[in-house]
């Protein structure tokens, strides 16, 4: 059907469309408006991404020199194929209702094999590839540093935005990064001799270049060429690079010294906690280098790799990772820590120091996106609460909204399951997680729910280890084997492959009708990336709160940080990601509206307020006080009631004006407000 | 006496019933006793009746066999024969053991033949309803000559369709304590046949030990001693037979992890777009996965994840009838026709995006095919005389023929009908013509209820039945043709007096106006 958003003409491949999805076009258009940053929340099923593509390329069509270019950024590579897909069914609407051929060119990169793309990206309309082709500054450096301004950058599955941004900035270092460097910087060593003899000029034509200065990258900067780098502090780009380390032996010799400092410091029994600027301090008290040579490293580096024309450069991963860390050691003085660990926590018998340099502020990776593209929308299912994606991030969006799937039946049943038969509470909690009676209730409630729902059940546990924990003593107390009268049994282990396996035929069982149940864990690969559409997942069992790892030290510092940054408590921080973990595993069961599941959230701390108020809103409102604190029988009762209901045959008509409208019910007044009144209500 | 024409497979001696002495024969169909000194059985029972066998305990005084059957009755016999009873009982119990579950699969099958035929077939339900429900014939009557027709039709089907296995199946064998500290593992059948299918290894090992290395009984013994049955076996001993079917097992699991899932979207490796480099990020530090740093108790907890995985596999195999390691290549995805599939991803990924109720529902939804050999279908089969074909040239030329020939047609208007015969012919079709009488009855087809309609049909059909019966029975050369000649005349007169008469008395109370009724014992009349 052909759209009308606010003057603006929308193709939609669809015949229906949903009333959010109006809604969600309405809001993204005012934010490309005001050339502004938004958040949006939609669940999904919704059809938020064709709803995200559909808005944003009438808008090029419409403006072409206020957007000319979208860049679709998704997390997983199944998604961003899912991108392309919908992307190619749009533009096979667009040229069955205008009769034109489709002057449009898209682009996806999935994997980094296809990088050569270089000079395509650039003509390319639509660009769709992963996350870290934008926030890791050694990628971003390569395929995207010369988007234009004027693009649209849409982050979907944006709810762990800031942990990818903080994985692309931190480091780790161990004996055997160490052992690497060394034997890179020995071959250097070797081809700079090699070179020496044969082409000395070469070496020469760079140190003059070196003298000069990053000019060239200045000017690109300055003229707004490029996307800048964090990894490239804009100070160096003005001043030439040092004379300590101008010449190739130079460098290779400071890179040595450098590397024999941090041999020294990985020589440690205890644990050491330190920030950048302590760290700046010790090392020029030790060894003499100075902050300023640290900071050209990374630049240094691969000026140096480009004279010797070193072809794989794959090899040197570990002396870049090594300049990488020395650059970015000696730029940030906020926002990273320094910690390094003789040993594992498991095991402290054997020695395994690591340094570990890691960012604490998300924004850092974040910013040059923020700073440099006209309108970047961060969107996902599960975003709530909306207001700390701006903090944590540090932007300022003009648009921040969440929208709820416009239901005809009920078709999410979140039940709160706080207790047993027994009364005993049932909880994650640490204290009492061992506790014999928590277990075996927890036991029972799967063991009850197998009997009752049909086809698949998927349950989450809080950590991997946890999991493997009860899945023993529900073995040994035998109710595994009742589980098993009712259904097969699967489970996640940590091998990526054995789980795919187990998937499939997870999969399969419930599609032969015999019903399976699958054990898995959030925050683990299943909870992020498999959906459990229909009988693949009738009822989702949230066994505890997923919390992170609290006992961290890098977690801690984290913590501390944000508290001191950002004004946000430890407990709410953690809260809110325990919750954004919770919500993204139970809605692995629902995908769309024709589509019904159970969840269930098996921890009594989730009937309090701070717990259910940091729930996407589409899950919250329907999370009502009868469905708090229940008992496991309670729990099956309603439970039974539901999925009888959901049993019932559900036709397009039911939907039709309620939750599904066509385009002359869109048109109407009426429709028009209620819709308007639905959207505010967030 | 029937009796004197069986096969008789085993004869017992001294055996008691009911604190009885008498004599123990099994034979081809049933198993019999009979009191000493007297020519006659008072226990007999159709194999096809007995739901299982059980023996009394290894040590007990009294040795003993129960027969328990369908209807929860069940039978005790003593072995009293001192110095053989063991033997005598094991002889009938082995005996048993082979004969039982060829009849309790055919008892079974037949069960299940008749209730499917009766959910398929209304009609036949309604048959069913009136006839055997009603009491007018017996149920075995009904089914004598139905079942050997259908059997034939449906036995394809039903070969090929396997009861599975349920998933808790060693859960059922519950051990119990045997009062000195020692355990007994109740196994039947059905466990054995379960295990066997669950786990091939097991099946192999049993063969290549049983009989000549170890009795049955040792066997099993030893498969419930083994780490084996116990899952959170992580030592397995080497004088454990079992332990090399911990090591098959743990191979095909591998071989099945190795080959990969089919469905690109359920594939955890290639899910992520694998961006950091070693060394960066800052969840290096989660726990590795080796087992140098693993503890015992992680060990075995992880090997029980494990079982359960493999556990759950190879019952799911079992149930579809096909090995769990083996691809299928039936899915359209042959190696050979891949080029000519559309990927399977792109199908996938398509079904995720699709959202249904966002289209316009489009009239029929149509069916896919299911091909086996995908390019058989796009290319046709092979022509082995490719000379035989009509060449596109040939149909061309053809076709231009035929219009030519069209366009040329003259029609010849001195051979048609002549006039008369033709408003004859259009009379006998118009209404109230010969050849359009049909018409009257539709006027009765609107005038009675369709429920009275729907009636009358089943009288008809049942009727029918009733006859089919009837007449199957000539000619009348044996005795039991005879007698069943007679027992059918019965059962159609007694079908004449509850049936139809109450239906003719009702239709000629309701519709006596009418000309129906004069129709109905016109049906009726045989």
């Amino acid at each position: 059907m052909k759209l009308n958003i606010e003057g603006l003409l929308v193709y939609f491949p669809y015949d229906y469309i949903y009333p959010e999805q109006y809604s969600y076009m309405l809001e993204l258009k005012r934010t490309l408006d005001a050339k502004g940053h938004g958040v949006l929340e939609m669940p999904s099923g919704t059809g938020k991404t064709i709803s995200l593509l559909s808005l944003i390329v009438a808008y090029q069509r419409e403006y072409p020199l206020e957007v000319t270019k979208l860049i679709y950024c998704s997390r997983t590579v199944p998604e961003i194929e899912k991108v392309v897909e919908e992307l190619r069914k749009l533009m096979e609407f667009y040229s069955k209702e205008t009769g034109e051929k489709n002057n449009i060119l898209a682009l996806a990169l999935s994997s980094r094999k296809n990088l050569c793309v270089h000079p395509e990206i650039l003509h390319a309309n639509i660009i769709v590839y992963s996350y870290h082709y934008l926030l890791d500054p050694k990628i971003a450096d390569l395929v995207s540093k010369e988007l234009s301004k004027k693009s649209v950058v849409v982050f979907d599955e944006a709810h762990n935005i800031d942990n990818v941004c903080i994985d692309s900035m931190s480091v780790n270092i161990t004996r055997r990064t160490l052992d690497r460097s060394q034997a890179n910087v020995e071959t250097l060593q070797n081809t700079i001799l090699k070179i020496k003899e044969t082409d000395a000029a070469k070496l020469k034509e760079e140190y003059r270049r070196l003298v000069e200065g990053l000019k060239e990258a200045n000017v690109a900067r300055e003229t707004d060429i490029y996307m800048s780098n964090p990894v490239l502090p804009d100070e160096i780009l003005q001043e030439a690079v040092p004379g300590s380390i101008r010449t190739a032996e130079h460098f290779v010799g400071f890179m040595k010294r450098f590397l024999e400092y941090l041999k020294a410091r990985l020589r440690i029994h205890h644990v050491v906690q330190e920030s950048a600027p302590q760290f700046l301090k010790d090392i020029f008290e030790k060894v003499c280098i100075d902050r300023k040579p640290l900071r050209f490293c990374a630049e240094r580096l691969r000026s140096l790799l480009r004279t010797l024309e070193i072809a794989d450069i794959a090899d040197f991963s570990a002396i870049t990772l090594i300049s990488n860390f020395a650059t970015l050691v000696s730029t940030y003085s906020k926002g990273f820590t320094i910690i390094i660990e003789p040993f594992e926590d498991r095991t402290p018998t054997i020695a395994n120091p690591v340094l570990h340099f890691s960012c604490m502020d998300p924004s850092i990776a974040i910013k040059p996106v923020f700073e440099r593209f006209q309108s970047v929308i961060i969107t996902s299912g599960t975003l709530s609460p909306l207001d700390i994606y701006p903090r944590i991030l540090d932007f300022r969006p003009v648009t921040v909204a969440s929208f709820t799937m416009t239901l005809a039946r009920t078709c999410l049943c979140p039940l709160v399951v706080g207790r047993g038969n027994d009364q005993v509470a049932m909880t994650s909690k640490f204290e009492t997680r061992e506790d014999f009676a928590v277990i075996r209730n927890y036991g029972n409630l799967l063991l009850e729910m197998s009997a009752i729902v049909p086809d698949g059940i998927v349950a989450f546990f809080t950590s991997y280890t946890y999991m493997e924990n009860i899945v023993a003593s529900w073995y040994e107390q035998g109710i595994l084997e009742n589980v098993q009268r009712n259904k097969l049994i699967f489970i996640e282990t940590p091998d990526a492959a054995e789980t795919s396996m187990a998937l499939e035929k997870y999969q399969e069982a419930c599609e032969n009708g015999r019903g399976a149940i699958l054990l898995s864990v959030a925050r683990g690969k299943v909870s992020e990336g498999i959906d459990f559409v229909h009988h693949f997942g009738r009822a989702v069992i949230m066994f505890g709160v997923p919390y992170v790892y609290t006992q961290s030290r890098i977690l801690k510092a984290r913590l501390e940080y944000l508290r001191d940054q950002f004004q946000i408590r430890e407990n709410d921080f953690l809260t809110f990601d325990a919750m954004r973990h919770a919500a993204q595993c139970v809605g692995r069961a629902i995908r769309g509206k024709t589509d019904y599941g159970l969840m269930i959230f098996a921890d009594k701390r989730y009937a309090r307020a701070d717990k259910r108020g940091k729930l996407p809103r589409w899950i919250q409102e329907h999370l009502t006080d009868g469905s708090l604190n229940l008992t496991i029988d309670e729990t099956v009762q309603l439970s039974k009631h539901f999925l009888r209901q959901m049993a019932q045959p559900f036709r397009q008509e039911d939907q039709l004006g309620l939750s599904l409208l066509t385009l002359e019910q869109l048109q109407s007044e009426d429709m028009l407000q209620k819709i308007a009144q639905i959207a505010h209500q967030a | 006496m029937a009796a004197l024409s069986e096969e008789v497979l085993l004869v017992v001696k001294r055996v008691r019933q009911r604190k009885q002495d008498g004599t123990l024969y099994l034979m081809a169909e049933r198993i019999a006793w009979g009191p000493e000194g007297k020519d006659r059985f008072t226990v007999s029972h159709l194999y096809a009746d007995i739901r299982c066998q059980k023996i009394s305990p290894d040590g007990k005084a009294k040795i003993q066999l129960q027969l328990v059957l369908h209807t929860g009755e069940s039978t005790n016999l003593h072995f009293s024969n001192e110095s053989t009873a063991l033997k005598d009982r094991d002889a009938a119990k082995d005996l048993l053991q082979q004969l039982l579950p060829k009849f309790k699969k055919r008892a079974n099958k037949e069960l299940e033949e008749k209730n499917r035929m009766l959910q398929e077939d209304p009609v036949l339900f309604q048959l069913y309803k009136d006839l055997v429900v009603c009491q007018v014939i017996s149920a075995e009557e009904f089914w004598a000559n139905r079942l050997s027709i259908n059997n034939v039709d449906h036995s394809l089907s039903n070969n090929k369709q396997e009861v599975g296995i349920s998933a808790a199946f060693l859960a059922d064998i519950r051990p119990q304590t045997d009062g000195c500290n020692g355990l007994r593992y109740n196994l039947t059948s059905d466990i054995i046949e379960s295990i066997f299918r669950t786990y091939p290894a097991v099946k192999q090992k049993y063969g290549e030990n049983v009989p000549h290395n170890m009795t049955e009984k040792e066997f099993w013994t030893r498969f419930f001693q083994s780490h084996y049955f116990h899952r959170d076996r992580i030592n397995t001993g080497l004088q454990d037979i079992f332990s090399e079917c911990a090591k098959q097992d743990e191979k095909g699991l591998k071989s099945m992890v190795f080959q990969g899932v089919k469905n690109p979207m359920v594939d955890l490796l290639s899910l992520e777009d694998k961006s950091l480099d070693e060394g960066y990020g800052s969840n290096s530090t989660a726990p590795s996965t080796s087992n140098t740093n693993k503890t015992v108790k992680e060990n075995s907890n992880s090997a029980i994840i494990k079982r359960f995985n493999h556990h759950s596999t190879m019952v799911l195999a079992a149930g579809s009838g096909k090995k769990a390691c083996e691809t299928s290549s039936t899915d359209g995805n042959s190696r050979d026709s891949d080029f000519f599939q559309p990927p399977i991803k792109k199908v996938k990924i398509q079904d995720v995006i699709e959202y249904e109720d966002l289209h316009r529902e489009n009239g029929k939804k149509t069916v896919a095919l299911n091909l086996k050999k995908s390019d058989r279908y796009s290319h046709g089969p092979v022509p082995l005389l490719p000379q035989q074909y009509t060449t596109s040239q040939d149909i061309v030329n053809s076709v231009n023929c035929i219009k030519q020939e069209i366009a040329s047609y003259k029609p010849c208007l001195t051979q048609v009908m002549s006039s008369s015969t033709a408003s004859c012919a259009i009379a006998a079709l118009s209404p109230g013509g010969v050849l359009m009488q049909a018409l009257a009855q539709q006027a009765i087809n609107q005038m009675v209820p369709n429920d009275v309609q729907g009636e009358l049909k089943h009288l008809y059909t049942a009727a029918g039945e009733l006859l089919r019966h009837f007449w199957s029975c000539f000619p009348v050369n044996t005795l039991f043709l005879e007698e069943k000649v007679v027992k059918m005349r019965s059962n159609l007169e007694r079908f004449q007096m509850t049936k139809l008469r109450p239906f003719q008395e009702k239709v000629q109370r309701q519709y006596l106006s009418t000309n129906v009724i004069g129709r109905g014992p016109v049906w009726v009349r045989w």
